[in-house]
């Protein structure tokens, strides 16, 4: 082929098909151009940053609802690698930008609300909130493992930058400066990770992994003893660790109370959704892409046990480290980290049984697995951004995150102690709240999975006795907001019913219920999203 | 179309006041308690209905040609009020057009008006030889919405439209305007935000405060007049019956409409659990019907091509040629006519006659209840602790008479068993109210009493076979009682709340219009008349007269045909006159003579216009409703479609020990000996009164000293209350201490021992389950803790650690990698 016919055939790739599935990242790119022309002539004054930031969202929002619509439709989204197979564009990636473009509507609602950051900064701020979204969404369209680095560091960097971005306090400060070196080490090690799984099977591109990887197994044992398969394996574990700093899983974790404490309320509630949201993508696509080699189910089997592992530590230590912790923020941090470790659970189950032996039959296991996942963060976006919300308009008003300034707070501001009651019921996993269905469809995956091996019902033992630990801390604070006095030299915190704060809280609860009585209609919009990811 | 006319009218005269009744209580809830608008849309929705209701009984009146009848008194005092031949030649023409109509109609009142006539056809050609009695020719039923079918019952609102219904349609509607506009001066007290009552007192002896309710009666008044209005049209006994309780519980609503007043609670309350004793024998008696009968409703059931597919209630019950209920020869069981074609093709059915008299007595024990006669009599005094307005409509014109009005519309269903009980038992009441009339002094007592007396006589009459009489006093009654009351009304208002009459006295020179309507309505009740004022033959009299005059005349038939049964005569000429002695007693004693109390009198004022209108109404209604008598247009609109068998009367079997039951010419035949005497009576009574009460020359006080023990009888109500008590209420009483004894020795006593084993066994579990069950979880909930306290040691904040700690994770999940896999 002639390089004028390549170069043509790679611009009607590029504007036929490239470009309109990247239509909605590059919305937010030229969101946040806009918004930083718009500073250079003063023209942020007349419109604030907020207000643009808004309406490039609502773009966003529209650009994917015109992809997010065909889910399920008789035109269903085929799955197809786009920008010459660096991405990937399928249900599974337009299920991810709805998540990621509704989560930024909402923060950047909750950030013009409780005004952070003020009008000077906003441009700034929010050109990091898109470039971070931008990073997540092409997380979770990776297709290479190039671009699977990018996307990390893509949504890391503004996210480290924003820890900091209360310039004036010295907590903040120091929280970012960990954030970023530890973030720094964590890159490291994917990025050696990915040299080595490059360098041994001679590609990047993750749609040919399994088969390299099974090319690379024949022969051989099998096992460990295989020096090849010895070095993809570090390979692997390498770029997990690099995911499980993103998914604060223990031991990796050591950044994510430090940050949190630092950080905003409202930039902490995007780093425990948005960020968990784009590394679970990947790291369901990662997994799957290393499944189903021929001569290495036994290692992937291992490999999701240890994830299971993994979750099972990270979920005991989250929530046990919750209990001591004075500080909302940080308490909340601890529940993340905890959330973490019921989720990844449902990788663990997606991994062990895309490597059993009949994977084939278990096909709708496996996309079980995926769904609990996906109608997991969705619940857990509105039940962790509500709660951080009402902590981010306390705040506000008393100056402070700890548990205590919370005391009483049912006195003077009803509606946000019931929307806390709400989100945090819902975090525990009771019914009739979202949170309690997405437990219960990842704990079923991860007990079917047990099918396979039977550490699986461990974790799901450990999954079902931490939701009883994690009841302690919730309801420590609940207990603080409504059964205690509220001190006399409190300060108030006078938020009505009628405010655009209650509503928006109230909105988000409501939305806590209907994802725990309604669950039909996500569930399914989520079932096809696992369904493109299927093998068989 | 004419009775699809009649039917729309007499809808929108009956659905009216129920959407008046809803925008009235919500609108007036939420509008101001100074607005008169409730009133107006009230009096509104009544009166459009008052003129639905004439129009329609105008239009049947035209349709039957029953305006152009030539007064042909002499021929027609012979055949014993019949109704004129060219009704017969009519009738065809409009069963044509009714079943025409059908076509144009949707499902639901696809049965519409329909002439039921088929039982009567037989009874007309067998008396042949007199003037054709056209009767039920002009019956309009039908289905307006199914409500409801179980198996093969429909429970659905029909409508049957006769004579009857039109006239009960227009008197209920047009004494319901009178009364709302009366109603509309005297309620005025209440357009206020702030009202006391000086009646009401609160338990710190202050009265109490309350905001005005002008809207909410009139909203209870509209509602009302919607449940009678329902209970008039109905079309089934059990629609009847749903209207029957809704009139009971408006009654409820109005009784107790000062709820703050402890006697008007407890008076609701009373009429409401005696209306409720009624109603059980209203069950018990639906039931019987259902079972044997199976269809509620009183006409024929049609399918869209105008076939019978069930027979009516009053089509079913089979008489003979003299109106006997037919009865088998071997078991006296009674065998029901045709009861469908579609269901039981051609079939009969089998009610024993025991079970057909006790079906009869259970609709009449309801009719017992509401028309408050005897042994159920003590509420309706009670009652007149609602407003005047109330006592007029619902408890002396409209409710209490819908019991006389139920017995007059289930008469084909009565066999003569029951007529000569309700017979007795209408005796029975209107001799005992009426003595205790003679010594009541509280103004509403004496007409609430005078009510029952009355209701009495319309008992007696419909019982000894005056289906006409019965129910032509119904009418009268309706007009000069209501009248009556409205004038006490308008004393108490001028009186400024004062009801006790021996504290009135010479009140005509303050209300003069009062007191002259007041004497017209006191004239008719009385039964006076001057005999030849106008021609030899007739009398000129009020209505009252008539009416009266029919019952007694019916009964003296009665008693002539059946002469053991004497007392059913005697019993109502002597009360005649003593209905005439406590009339004319009030009327002087009120109006008459000089003031007693000199305070009240200074104080007492005449009525506004809006009042003293609607007196002046009635009054000439009162006068000159029954006029004709007999012969009258009333009363033969009445009976214009009287049931089949009553015209000819029954003629008991010799030596078969019944009952001879009087027709029309038998009733004529004494009808002037009864007049007479009853007027003698009527005119002896008047003059006592007068001889006590309008003149001094009887020392009123010194009788009543010499009578003291009759007097205190009479004065405690025949001790009625006081039996009822020692009979229901202290037996109750003794059960219910008996149970509470058991209660609390032996219930309570088990449970208070299983209580306290309870607390022994808990105070052993208490120690088991602190020392053991909350040490381990006590335990376990500090070593989890004590764990996370722990792990906040690892936090250190020390970035050299955290990034020590990656290495250090790696290499230890590595390691553990290596060392767990096989190779």
């Amino acid at each position: 082929m002639l390089f004028p016919q390549l170069l043509d055939k790679l611009i009607t790739e590029t504007t036929s098909l490239s470009l309109p599935g990247f239509s909605v990242e590059l919305c937010l790119s030229a969101t946040i151009v806009a918004m930083l022309m718009m500073r250079l002539v003063n023209l942020d004054r007349l419109v604030p940053a907020s207000v643009t930031a808004v309406l490039g969202a609502f773009a966003a929002l529209v650009f994917t609802w015109l992809q997010f619509r065909q889910i399920g439709a008789a035109d269903a989204i085929v799955s197809q690698k786009i920008f010459t197979g660096l991405l990937i564009h399928d249900t599974f990636t337009v299920f991810f930008r709805a998540f990621l473009s509704l989560f930024l509507l909402l923060t950047i609602a909750l950030t013009s609300l409780t005004g952070i950051p003020d009008n000077e900064d906003g441009p700034d701020f929010y050109s990091l909130l898109f470039g971070a979204t931008i990073g997540l969404m092409i997380m979770a369209s990776a297709n290479s493992l190039l671009m699977l680095f990018v996307g990390v560091e893509m949504a890391s960097v503004p996210s480290y930058a924003m820890v900091g971005f209360l310039k004036g306090r010295k907590p903040s400060s120091e929280a970012a400066l960990k954030f970023v070196v530890y973030g720094a080490g964590a890159a490291g090690v994917m990025l050696y990770g990915i040299s080595l799984i490059a360098g041994v099977l001679g590609t990047a591109d993750m749609s040919l992994l399994a088969d390299r990887l099974g090319a690379a197994a024949a022969g051989g044992s099998g096992g460990l003893s295989d020096p090849e398969l010895r070095a993809v394996s570090l390979g692997i574990l390498l770029v997990m660790v690099g995911l499980a700093f993103k998914l604060s899983l223990v031991p990796f974790h050591f950044w994510c109370p430090d940050a949190f404490e630092g950080a905003s309320a409202e930039v902490a509630g995007f780093l425990s959704v948005a960020s968990k949201a784009g590394a679970f993508g990947l790291l369901v696509r990662f997994a799957l892409a290393l499944s189903g080699a021929p001569g290495t189910e036994s290692l992937m089997i291992a490999f999701g046990v240890g994830i299971g592992f993994i979750a099972c530590v990270t979920t005991t230590f989250g929530n046990l480290a919750a209990y001591s912790q004075t500080n909302l923020k940080r308490l909340l941090a601890y529940s993340t980290i905890a959330h973490a470790g019921y989720m990844v659970m449902a990788v663990s189950a997606l991994l062990v049984m895309s490597n059993s032996v009949n994977a084939a039959a278990m096909q709708v296991d496996i996309n079980h697995s995926v769904e609990g996942l996906l109608y997991y963060l969705f619940v857990y976006l509105f039940m962790n951004l509500g709660a951080f919300a009402v902590v981010a308009i306390a705040r506000n008003h008393t100056f402070s995150e700890e548990v205590d300034s919370f005391k009483g707070l049912v006195s003077q501001s009803p509606t946000l102690c019931i929307v806390m009651l709400i989100c945090m019921f819902s975090l525990v996993g009771m019914p009739p709240f979202g949170g309690f269905v997405g437990k219960l469809m990842i704990f079923a995956s991860a007990f079917k999975a047990g099918d396979v091996h039977w550490f699986m019902y461990v974790v799901v033992a450990f999954g079902a006795l931490n939701t009883v630990f994690s009841l302690v801390y919730y309801i420590r604070v609940l207990k603080t907001m409504f059964m205690d006095v509220r001190p006399v030299d409190a300060r108030p915190v006078p938020v009505h019913l009628g405010s655009l704060e209650s509503i928006y809280v109230v909105a988000l609860a409501a939305f806590v219920f209907l994802l725990g009585v309604l669950p039909q209609f996500l569930s399914a919009t989520a079932g096809a999203a696992a369904q493109s990811l299927a093998k068989f | 179309m004419v009775g699809e006319t009649l039917r729309n009218l007499l809808m929108i005269a009956w659905l009216l006041p129920l959407a008046g009744f809803a925008v009235e209580i919500f609108g007036g809830f939420w509008g101001s308690r100074k607005s008169r608008v409730a009133a107006w849309m009230s009096v509104g929705c009544i009166a459009t209905g008052f003129f639905c209701s004439l129009s329609a009984l105008l239009i049947w009146g035209s349709s039957n040609n029953f305006w152009k009848v030539p007064h042909e008194t002499d021929h027609h005092a012979d055949a014993g009020h019949a109704e004129p031949d060219h009704a017969v030649a009519d009738h065809p023409a409009d069963s044509h057009d009714s079943h025409d109509s059908h076509d144009s109609h949707d499902s639901h009142d696809s049965h519409d008006s329909h002439d039921s006539h088929d039982s009567h056809d037989s009874h007309d050609s067998h008396d042949s030889h007199e003037p054709p009695v056209v009767l039920g020719q002009t019956v309009y039923s039908g289905t307006l919405y199914y409500l409801a079918r179980f198996g093969s019952l429909d429970i659905s609102l029909d409508y049957y439209i006769d004579s009857l219904t039109l006239v009960m349609f227009t008197m209920v509607t047009f004494i319901a305007t009178c009364i709302h506009v009366f109603a509309m001066g005297y309620m005025s007290e209440e357009l206020t935000e702030e009202l006391v009552d000086h009646s009401a007192h609160l338990s710190n002896g202050h009265h109490v405060h309350r905001p005005g309710r002008y809207y909410r009666f009139f909203a209870f008044l509209s509602l009302f007049c919607f449940s009678m209005l329902g209970l008039v049209l109905a079309g089934n006994i059990f629609q009847v019956f749903i209207f029957w309780e809704l009139v009971g519980i408006c009654s409820y609503l109005l009784i107790g409409f000062y709820t703050e007043r402890k006697a008007a609670c407890n008076a609701a309350n009373k009429a409401f659990v005696m209306n409720r004793v009624g109603d059980f024998g209203f069950l018990i008696g639906l039931m019987v019907l259902w079972t044997f009968f199976g269809t509620f409703r009183f006409g024929e059931t049609l399918n869209d091509k105008g076939e019978v597919v069930q027979a009516g209630l009053f089509q079913m019950l089979p008489r003979d040629e003299t109106g006997n209920v037919l009865r088998d020869a071997e078991s006296g069981d009674v065998k029901i006519g045709v009861v469908t074609a579609a269901v039981e093709p051609g079939g009969t059915r089998t009610i024993p006659y025991s079970l057909l008299v006790v079906a009869g007595l259970g609709v009449f024990a309801g009719c017992v209840g509401k028309s408050a006669q005897f042994p159920l009599q003590t509420w309706l005094p009670d009652a007149m602790e609602g407003p005047t307005p109330v006592s007029a409509l619902v408890h002396s014109a409209t409710m209490v008479a819908a019991g006389v009005y139920l017995v007059g519309r289930f008469y084909p269903m009565f066999v003569q068993e029951v007529l000569l009980t309700i017979a007795y038992v209408g005796c029975i009441t209107l001799f005992m109210a009426a003595t205790i009339a003679i010594v009541a002094t509280d103004i509403k007592k004496v007409l609430a009493y005078s009510t029952i007396s009355q209701l009495g006589y319309m008992m007696l009459g419909l019982g000894v076979f005056g289906w006409g009489a019965g129910l032509f006093h119904l009418i009268t009654h309706a007009f000069f009682k209501s009248l009556m009351f409205l004038c006490s009304g308008s004393v108490i208002y001028g009186c400024h709340h004062e009801q006790e009459m021996p504290k009135m006295g010479g009140l005509w020179r303050k209300m003069p219009i009062t007191a002259f309507t007041m004497l017209v309505g006191v004239i008719a009740i009385s039964g006076l008349a001057v005999p030849g004022l106008i021609s030899l033959s007739s009398v000129f009299a009020f209505s009252g007269f008539f009416s009266k005059d029919a019952v007694v005349a019916t009964s003296l038939a009665f008693v002539k045909g059946n002469p053991s049964h004497f007392l059913l005569f005697i019993v109502p000429l002597v009360t005649a006159g003593i209905t005439a002695f406590y009339m004319f007693r009030l009327w002087f004693y009120t109006f008459a003579g000089k003031p007693r109390d000199q305070h009240i009198y200074d104080h007492c004022h005449e009525s506004p216009w809006i009042m003293t209108g609607p007196l002046l109404a009635l009054s000439f209604f009162a006068a000159f409703c029954a006029i004709g008598g007999e012969e009258g247009p009333l009363y033969r609109l009445i009976t214009g479609d009287q049931p089949a068998h009553v015209a000819h009367g029954i003629a008991a079997p010799l030596g078969s020990g019944e009952l001879t039951l009087p027709g029309h010419e038998a009733i004529h035949a004494v009808h002037g000996t009864a007049g007479t005497l009853a007027l003698i009576a009527a005119a002896s009574g008047t003059f006592i009164a007068w001889l006590l009460y309008g003149t001094t020359l009887v020392n009123v006080a010194e009788i009543k000293r010499q009578l003291s023990g009759l007097h205190g009888f009479l004065a405690n109500k025949w001790h009625f209350d006081e039996l009822y008590d020692g009979l229901f209420m202290k037996p109750s009483h003794v059960v219910g201490s008996c149970c509470v004894w058991i209660d609390k020795t032996i219930f309570d006593g088990i449970i208070h021992a299983s209580a306290e084993v309870m607390i022994f066994i808990s105070k052993w579990d208490k120690l088991f389950d602190e020392a053991v069950v909350d040490g381990f979880v006590n335990l376990l909930g500090d070593s989890t803790f004590a764990v996370g306290r722990s792990l906040r040691v690892i936090q250190t904040g020390r970035l050299r650690q955290y990034v020590m700690f990656i290495v250090v994770g790696v290499v230890a999940l590595f390691a553990i990698l290596f060392t767990t896999f096989p190779g």
